[in-house]
């Protein structure tokens, strides 16, 4: 049986990870911080997969960024996907060479079809993740790309349609209003636009405990839930988590 | 023990890579040159991406004579990964159609059942009845981490073992030398280190 995944999302801004709150980022530490006070590879043996993305406002530093993932990368045996300002071929490769296994885009997802097309083709639609920002205006579903800066003219709904045009093998939907809260995902436009998507979807955006896992793993239609809650988690919040959700029979993986 | 990480320019090499290290594998060469390939104790043949952009580089490379060569007839220990492990059967049906190395009898579609999400993305569980090598110390139904959209399926015994998503699928072979997964033993935590660990003792 094809299981549910639980997705741990690191941001990354000019070296160090932040705790996200609502887009507004707050420093956390860097790679060493990390692994010194959580001993990351050992909170990766409580997750089914891992997604970095670079949050850095001015320069995305690609160079460094992918370093901090190769670093990161060692002795994680999951799958990593990571994104933040990919916008030519080179990009991808570099950090696919330093250990991503798929890569995250957004803004080029609208600027850029004809890159999109050509990573899809290089590497395989399930290389590529969409992500998608979100946020609820006059309860009409908004997309914004470029982190969150720029506003789309086009409907959620009307962008997924547009996505699906572009076969990628992942979609990624991020809820901006709830993002950081650790109030629960959004549930209201999540089970309003997932139906019919004919990829898998992680959903993110405002979990901040066991609960609002669980509830997101129960949508049948939802495939992964994503927290970026470095607060709530990480220790060994995780860890309890994932045996919480197991004993509760949800349908997670196991390991040895 | 020299395990050479078959170069054909398609693959996450790096996890590959850290997971042999933490198995303590001593000499892991990355290369596509004949005289490394040759002189390996193993192969692993990796690969994402597209099956007939992964022949026409193969053939390139020439390595589809070397590793006839070394697998068939010098029998060196193969394992293949994901896509590596679809190229070493007859032919895929990406791209309308295109031959494999042809090591193992089988064969690739694509997922196509209604309503079906492909890719298959995830850990699933693999059902292995009888007591294969690659999977010493794994129960049945052990999970592993899948992501793919196309599907191997075979009339023939090659000790395969299965998984089921929209319908039942060839996930590993285990033919003499010749080994196949679909899954990333090298994503799937210690189950997976567990099979990698077995690739490197048993064989």
């Amino acid at each position: 049986m094809l299981r549910k995944r639980i997705i741990f999302t690191l941001i990354y801004e000019n070296g160090f990870f932040n705790q996200s709150r609502n887009f507004r980022l707050q420093k956390v530490g860097k790679l060493r911080w990390l692994e010194k006070n959580y001993k990351f590879q050992d909170i990766a043996f409580s997750l089914d997969e891992l997604i970095i993305l670079n949050a850095s406002k001015k320069d995305k530093n690609m160079k460094l960024f992918a370093e901090t993932l190769s670093n990161l990368a060692d002795d994680v045996f999951i799958p990593i996907a990571v994104g933040g300002g990919i916008r030519t071929m080179d990009d991808a490769k570099l950090l696919f060479d330093n250990g991503a296994d798929k890569i995250v885009l957004n803004t080029v997802l609208f600027t850029d079809k004809a890159l999109v097309k050509e990573l899809v083709s290089v590497y395989g639609s399930q290389s590529v993740v969409a992500s998608i920002d979100y946020k609820v205006i006059d309860k009409q579903f908004k997309v914004y790309i470029q982190d969150g800066t720029k506003k789309l003219d086009m409907k959620l709904e009307e962008y997924l349609d547009y996505l699906k045009t572009l076969n990628i093998g992942e979609l990624y939907l991020n809820s901006m209003d709830k993002d950081g809260t650790g109030f629960g995902y959004d549930f209201d436009t999540i089970n309003k636009v997932i139906k019919g998507i004919n990829i898998p979807v992680i959903i993110a955006g405002g979990a901040g405990n066991e609960s609002h896992l669980i509830s997101g793993l129960e949508i049948p239609d939802v495939n992964a839930v994503a927290t970026a809650n470095l607060f709530n988690f990480i220790g060994d919040g995780l860890a309890k988590a994932r045996v919480g959700i197991l004993n509760k029979g949800m349908n997670l993986a196991k390991w040895k | 023990m020299k395990i050479v990480i078959v170069d054909y320019g398609m693959g996450n090499i790096k996890s590959i890579t850290s997971a042999l290290k933490y198995l303590k594998v001593d000499d892991i060469v990355i290369s596509n040159k004949p005289d490394d390939i040759q002189s390996a104790d193993k192969l692993i043949l990796p690969g994402v991406g597209s099956f007939t952009k992964a022949m026409a580089n193969i053939k390139k490379l020439n390595l589809d004579k070397i590793l006839h060569e070394v697998v068939i007839e010098n029998k060196k220990p193969i394992l293949g990964i994901c896509l590596g492990m679809q190229l070493m059967g007859q032919s895929s049906e990406e791209d309308g159609f295109s031959d494999g190395l042809k090591f193992i009898d089988s064969n690739v579609k694509k997922f196509n059942i209604k309503n079906l999400k492909v890719p298959h993305v995830g850990f699933n569980q693999v059902e292995f009845y009888k007591d294969y090598k690659l999977y010493k110390g794994l129960d049945n139904l052990s999970d592993f981490y899948f992501t793919h959209s196309y599907q191997m399926h075979s009339d023939q015994n090659i000790n395969q073992s299965f998984c089921e998503y929209g319908d039942k699928f060839i996930v590993s072979y285990e033919v003499e030398n010749i080994l196949g997964v679909q899954f990333h033993p090298e994503l799937s935590q210690t189950n997976g280190l567990k099979l990698l660990e077995n690739f490197i003792k048993n064989f």
